[in-house]
């Protein structure tokens, strides 16, 4: 049998009651699945912390902007054939858009690493009760893992906040 | 008109065209694989006999597949435009058209990048555009805007579909929990297993935005530095500052009219009415005013700036294209792209789907126009009346360019049966959530 207890909720303020109270009644392991990314689900879950994902960003366009620039001036180096009319080997305005260009590259192929990387995907093989339908499309989920012993009371909980269903609990809160 | 819906009205309706072809589909996607398939012949026949069979005529040695390179590559601007900038700015019109535009702007950008290499002639030979270590120590120019086109149009292509892929893995996801089987499964791998958590959501809304952010700038550099190829050069009625800008608005309209020539009969068909209706094809139809009132202006001072010059071969440019052998090609460019759009000052005719459709049309044939003018006509009026020619396109050259349409065609069509052409999370966001609260008050 699961350790864990599944509150299903149809309505989106009756989800954010549930979160608040799990988190109250001291439960801080929990997940929450929605058809719809809402502000208020991450202000109550996060506390408006943001996510790291914006350092991979920075990362990623700090090497390609420096790596752009180094490619065209080693390039133009090694290969001085390159030197029409005169031009300096290493030329600002004439490798600025190499240097712009693979600054966005590598600043959004490093966005995607990071958002694959923070969010464990590819992840095929998750809890059961988070594989449920129903959640993309018109349902919120919560689900409340290693409930242990206090899984009756964590469904009470759910089902108090406004749960349309509890799995895995007892039967009068089903 | 979205607030009566539920979130699961979204889903039903986003989802019920998929994998199901009509023969309307099925007809159409017959008679388009018949014309790529001639567009595949007549690339194989260039490649058996050289770029002789392209019409070129010394000095004229850029032509249609240059002008079609320009002219999808600026298609493939509104797609960004709609799905990076106007998310920036929180446009809530873009909703309901940002997926299936986005993906007009992937299809539009592979189908532009095969012009370079039918171009080339040698094919085999292409992979020269890129910088890799090799035994002869050669490198690309770096100082040549034709470099800076290699990245700056394959930066737009993977950022893009990048920014296209993360936008739909929400939306395949539903499409895998709505189905079963061996779909449930090819959907599932496709998602990559995505479940919508909290930790997820979390971490793809920060993503999402960066995407927006870096997509931005790429809209408005990518047909900049393609306006560079020209505007770099010494050739009269290339060389000027207004290019950038010029290319740039010519792109958004053009992306913009395609956009609408698309997704009119999309929302028909599939009963998207909903979703797509007058009220984003008007916004659009603003945007493509906006846009060509640049371009007639571009138009109009490029020729005031080439007689205020006192330089006769710039001035001479000019006359040439208005009066000269391409001046039919000059009156179809400032029919379709200045006068036609005109009639949507009307809201009456920016708000009539036929009328719409029609003068989307007109304008994806005045902007290839628009290229084609500005390439052919100026090689061949170079500074040598001597070297004057009239380049005009062969057979292979038409049948290669009905078959890049043909090819875009085919992605989009494979596209519209097989993923969501509506953003179904974000169509979600746009709607009232559902609150308790609500049905409290209503009881």
């Amino acid at each position: 049998m699961s350790d864990n207890v599944k509150g299903v909720f149809a309505h989106l303020d009756s989800l954010l009651t549930g979160i608040a109270r799990v988190r109250k009644a001291g439960y801080n392991d929990f997940t929450v699945t929605s058809p719809l990314p809402r502000h208020e689900i991450e202000e109550a879950i996060y506390d408006g912390m943001p996510s790291p994902v914006r350092w991979w960003t920075m990362t990623g366009g700090l090497i390609g902007g420096t790596g752009g620039f180094t490619l065209a001036s080693l390039c133009s180096a090694v290969w001085p054939m390159a030197l029409p009319g005169g031009k300096p080997v290493v030329s600002v305005p004439a490798f600025f858009v190499v240097t712009f260009e693979c600054t966005v590259l590598l600043a959004g192929l490093f966005t995607l690493l990071g958002l694959l990387f923070h969010c464990r995907l590819p992840s095929l093989n998750l809890d059961i009760e988070v594989q449920d339908p129903r959640f993309s499309l018109d349902r919120f989920g919560l689900i409340v893992h290693g409930a242990g012993a206090k899984r009756a009371e964590i469904a009470k909980l759910l089902h108090d906040a406004g749960a349309d269903e509890v799995a895995n609990a007892e039967a009068s809160h089903g | 008109m979205q607030a009566a819906q539920t979130y699961a009205d979204v889903n039903r309706d986003v989802l019920r065209p998929l994998f199901k072809p009509t023969p309307l589909w099925a007809g159409a996607l017959a008679l388009d694989l018949v014309v790529l398939a001639f567009g595949a012949y007549c690339w194989a026949y260039q490649l058996e006999w050289g770029l002789g069979v392209a019409g070129y005529t010394p000095p004229v040695f850029w032509g249609v597949y240059i002008t079609t390179f320009v002219f999808w590559v600026g298609i493939g601007h509104a797609g960004t435009l709609i799905s990076a900038i106007l998310f920036l700015f929180r446009a809530r019109w873009r909703t309901g058209i940002y997926r299936a535009s986005e993906a007009m702007t992937i299809f539009a950008v592979i189908t532009a990048a095969l012009f370079p290499i039918i171009h080339v002639g040698r094919a085999w030979y292409v992979f020269f555009l890129f910088p890799y270590p090799n035994q002869r120590e050669l490198w690309p120019n770096f100082k040549s805007p034709l470099v800076w086109d290699v990245f700056a149009i394959n930066t737009y292509l993977i950022t893009s579909t990048v920014f296209f892929i993360i936008g739909l893995i929400p939306d395949i996801a539903a499409v895998r929990d709505g189905s079963s089987g061996i779909i449930r499964k090819v959907y599932n791998l496709l998602c990559l297993g995505w479940r919508g958590t909290d930790n997820q959501w979390r971490h793809y809304m920060a993503a999402y935005g960066f995407f927006a952010a870096l997509c931005t700038p790429l809209v408005l550099s990518v047909h900049s530095v393609v306006s560079w190829d020209f505007a770099m050069a010494q050739t009269a009625g290339w060389h000027s500052t207004l290019f950038p800008p010029y290319f740039v608005a010519g792109a958004i309209f053009s992306g913009c009219a395609m956009v609408i020539t698309l997704l009119v009969p999309l929302s028909k068909i599939f009963e998207w009415e909903e979703y797509i209706n007058v009220w984003h094809f008007e916004h659009l139809a603003k945007l493509c005013l906006l846009t060509g009132s640049v371009l007639t202006y571009s138009y109009g001072i490029e020729h005031f700036i080439a007689w205020y010059s006192d330089n006769p071969y710039e001035w001479g440019i000019f006359v040439d294209r208005a009066t000269g052998n391409y001046s039919w090609v000059f009156a179809t460019m400032v029919f379709c792209n200045c006068i036609a759009p005109l009639i949507w000052w009307s809201k009456k005719m920016r708000t009539n789907l036929y009328v719409l459709f029609a003068v989307s049309l007109l304008i994806n044939v005045g902007m290839w126009f628009e290229r084609y003018n500005i390439i052919a006509s100026s090689l061949a009026h170079q500074f040598d009346p001597g070297s004057w020619v009239y380049y005009q396109p062969t057979w292979v050259e038409m049948g290669i360019l009905a078959g890049s349409f043909a090819w875009f065609g085919m992605w989009f069509l494979l596209f519209v049966k097989l993923m969501p052409a509506v953003a179904i999370a974000e169509i979600k966001e746009a709607m009232r959530p559902p609150l308790k609260h609500d049905h409290v008050e209503a009881a």
